[in-house]
């Protein structure tokens, strides 16, 4: 075949590739709770938090779910159950929340809040066991002292009766409250996108990184992923940097950044766990290193069935767009999070320690 | 022809060799036959009851200095917490408790007791700033609306009061801690410890607490499955009672929890392949074991005192078969329950020739 015919073959499948990529867009508030049965609640103690994603089916019930875990330093609650070969198929919400094992206390005040509402597994009897799959992080933002407070039951009591659908708050809030990111303030970020064929994926993300999201420059690995302007005129950092300080040490337990996916296609469990597993791509390349022995890295899929897979074509080809929207959902909320960061007295935002990648922000 | 000689010794070589491995040591079982045999290991209860014949309670496992740690989950819905640091891969090795607690899965709740009550007492990972992070997993079973109100069930406090109960010395069985609420196959569950000391010092221990689906014993003749285990004294009995069937409810949410333990130095890879052994032993004490509404979950402990290179399969037989026994001497411990409405036989009542010691 002579150079010029491999072209004329190629280019149309670019064409076709990357026309597909634009038509992207993010959905009205950019935010997980773009995807139909999602709501967000913070609960923000101090310099330490939590984070709800509540998940509700079409008919009211919970929502298939999966989970990938490659951080070295995990802190966790009912990962299990979420494996396929395990028999509760339903998910009602994850916790992600700070406070290292501690916080996985927070957990509890969501069950209690689920109950309340009648929400969760039914046993019998009218009874039921809400199903809340957590993650936590160790919070390092706490200038050398000891985190003046951490996430109890009643901080998962109150992100969940504070869970809304909307506008998700970024930055400083629940989860990543206490978040570091390579040096600078890590926090909550948030994205989301809409695939021509109806499709909705969100990411949420509470980013606290052994690893930078930035390279040498100062760049955000992830910026070249946005989509339209969400980054608000973002631009190159120079490699003109102030005072960041040398990255806290890490070890076992030090870190980690927790995300759940949502989208409003109706998952098998394995599929859910297949879509994490290439969701946490996005992890890696929006951060490195990513999943170090002492981060706790883990991330969650919810699907909530507002789209019968049987309507969008070939499974595996669906499950692999989600999978790929997931990723680059994931990698732009972690953009998100560090953008909305706000400085600390011991930890400059990303825009403070790198001034020209955010001069033109708005 | 000489090739097939040495071929021949070779593959002899590898039968003693093999048999060698294969054979469980000479072993007896410690002086209180509990997991608290295992030097470094303390055990403790809370148990609460309704006043309506309903109980449920939680048990800590405490390894004050730490010990190495691994887990298997084979039941198809479980309720645990920190079981992915316990893979092989991930950067924490050390476990300070493990707990175990009836209430579904809003027991989990006691392991938050237990951690800041390790916490208060300096035991834990060193983190930032002097802070420490008491590393505990923990599993749960489904006990709740047994005789009582469905919101009868373990919080932090009963992790609190197990973990400031913990000694090491003998450990109650029956209906106590995270077996207290607990049913298996038609009579009532509960709580189950034993332990085994090998002819070489190593010394290999289990609890259990018993809430599975399956039965532990011939529903006819009362013979334990895993009866064996026990040596001579367990005498057959025969009888014709028939036990009675499960409860439908009892078959869709069971669980059998359990932690073995054992006093040589392993690595974390060990533990797990520990782990994997010591559940076999479940599996032989009850059937069906690891079925789709069973929680089934079972954590090792290894506090290294003893530090010669571990022989992990003679470790982990013994370990299986300390399960068993531990699960035979839950059913066995177990009293039945009857207060007005609520009415549990317990294997004793059924079977009183072979509990009459």
């Amino acid at each position: 075949m002579k150079p010029s015919r491999l072209c004329a073959v190629v280019l149309p499948l670019l064409a076709v590739t990357t026309g597909s990529a634009w038509a992207q867009a993010p959905g009205q508030h950019n935010a997980i709770t773009d995807v139909p049965g999602i709501s967000v609640g913070h609960f923000t103690g101090g310099d330490a938090g939590t984070t709800v994603v509540l998940a509700v089916g079409p008919t009211g019930q919970g929502v298939a779910g999966g989970v990938t875990q490659r951080g070295g330093s995990p802190g966790t609650r009912e990962t299990d159950l979420m494996r396929p070969d395990n028999l509760v198929e339903i998910m009602n919400a994850i916790v992600l929340s700070g406070g290292s094992a501690y916080g996985l206390a927070a957990a509890s005040g969501v069950m209690r809040c689920l109950e309340d509402r009648g929400v969760g597994f039914p046993v019998g009897g009218g009874n039921v066991v809400p199903i809340v799959p957590t993650a936590v992080s160790f919070d390092r933002a706490t200038c050398g002292g000891p985190a003046a407070s951490r996430p109890d039951f009643a901080a998962g009591l109150q992100a969940c009766l504070a869970a809304t659908g909307g506008a998700v708050e970024q930055g400083n809030v629940g989860a990543g409250s206490g978040g570091v990111s390579g040096g600078v303030k890590g926090g909550v970020g948030t994205a989301s996108v809409v695939l021509p064929n109806g499709i909705i994926v969100g990411a949420l993300v509470s980013v606290n990184s052994e690893g930078a999201a930035y390279d040498g420059d100062g760049d955000l690995y992830a910026a070249p992923l946005e989509l339209g302007n969400e980054f608000r005129a973002l631009t190159k950092a120079g490699g003109h940097r102030h005072r960041i300080p040398p990255n806290l040490a890490g070890g076992p337990l030090r870190s980690g950044t927790n995300a759940v996916v949502a989208t409003n296609v109706q998952l098998t469990k394995s599929q859910a766990t297949k879509i994490a597993e290439m969701a946490d791509d996005g992890v890696s390349r929006a951060i490195s290193p990513a999943h170090t022995a002492g981060d706790g890295d883990t991330l969650f899929v919810l699907g909530t069935a507002r789209l019968a897979m049987a309507t969008l074509g070939d499974e595996s080809a669906v499950v692999t767009q989600i999978g790929t929207a997931a990723a680059n959902a994931v990698s732009r909320a972690i953009v998100h999070a560090l953008l909305s960061a706000k400085s600390t007295s011991c930890q400059p935002s990303y825009c403070e320690a790198f001034p020209s990648a955010c001069r033109n922000r708005r | 022809m000489q090739l097939h000689t040495a071929l021949g010794g070779m593959l002899t070589l590898m039968a003693v060799a093999s048999a060698a491995l294969a054979q469980t040591l000479p072993q007896t079982p410690g002086p209180k036959n509990a997991i608290t045999d295992v030097p470094g290991i303390e055990v403790g209860h809370y148990t609460a009851s309704s006043g309506s014949g309903g109980m449920t309670g939680t048990t800590a496992v405490i390894a004050r200095g730490g010990a190495t740690a691994g887990v298997t989950q084979r039941g198809g819905a479980p309720g645990t917490r920190e079981t992915d640091l316990l893979r092989s891969e991930k950067a924490i090795g050390t476990a300070h408790a493990v707990v175990l607690s009836g209430g579904s899965a809003y027991g989990l709740a006691a392991a938050d007791g237990v951690m800041t009550c390790l916490e208060s007492q300096g035991v834990g990972m060193p983190v930032a700033n002097g802070a420490i992070v008491p590393i505990v997993p923990s599993a749960i079973l489904f006990d709740p609306g047994r005789c009582a109100p469905f919101n009868f069930r373990p919080d932090a406090s009963f992790g609190t009061n197990a973990c400031r109960a913990a000694t090491n010395g003998p450990v109650q069985m029956g209906n106590v801690g995270a077996g207290a609420g607990a049913r298996s196959g038609g009579v009532k569950g509960g709580v189950g410890t034993a332990s085994a000391v090998l002819s070489n010092g190593v010394v290999v221990g289990a609890i259990v607490a018993v809430n599975s689906a399956g039965r532990t014993f011939d529903a006819v003749t009362g013979q334990f499955f895993a009866g064996y285990t026990l040596g001579n004294s367990d005498a057959a009995v025969a009888t014709a009672l028939a036990a009675p069937e499960a409860q439908r409810d009892e078959l869709l949410r069971a669980t059998t929890i359990a932690v073995v333990a054992t006093n040589v130095r392993l690595t974390k890879a060990q533990a797990n392949k520990l782990a994997q052994m010591a559940d076999d032993g479940l599996a032989r004490a009850i059937r069906p074991a690891h079925g789709i509404g069973d929680g089934d979950t079972v954590f090792a402990l290894a506090t290294g005192t003893m530090t010669e290179t571990p022989n992990i399969t003679q470790i982990g037989a013994a370990a299986a078969d300390a399960l068993s026994r531990a699960i035979i001497r839950a059913i066995v411990a177990a009293d039945g329950i009857h207060v007005s409405a609520c009415n549990v036989d317990s294997y004793c009542d059924l079977f009183p020739q072979r509990c009459r010691h």
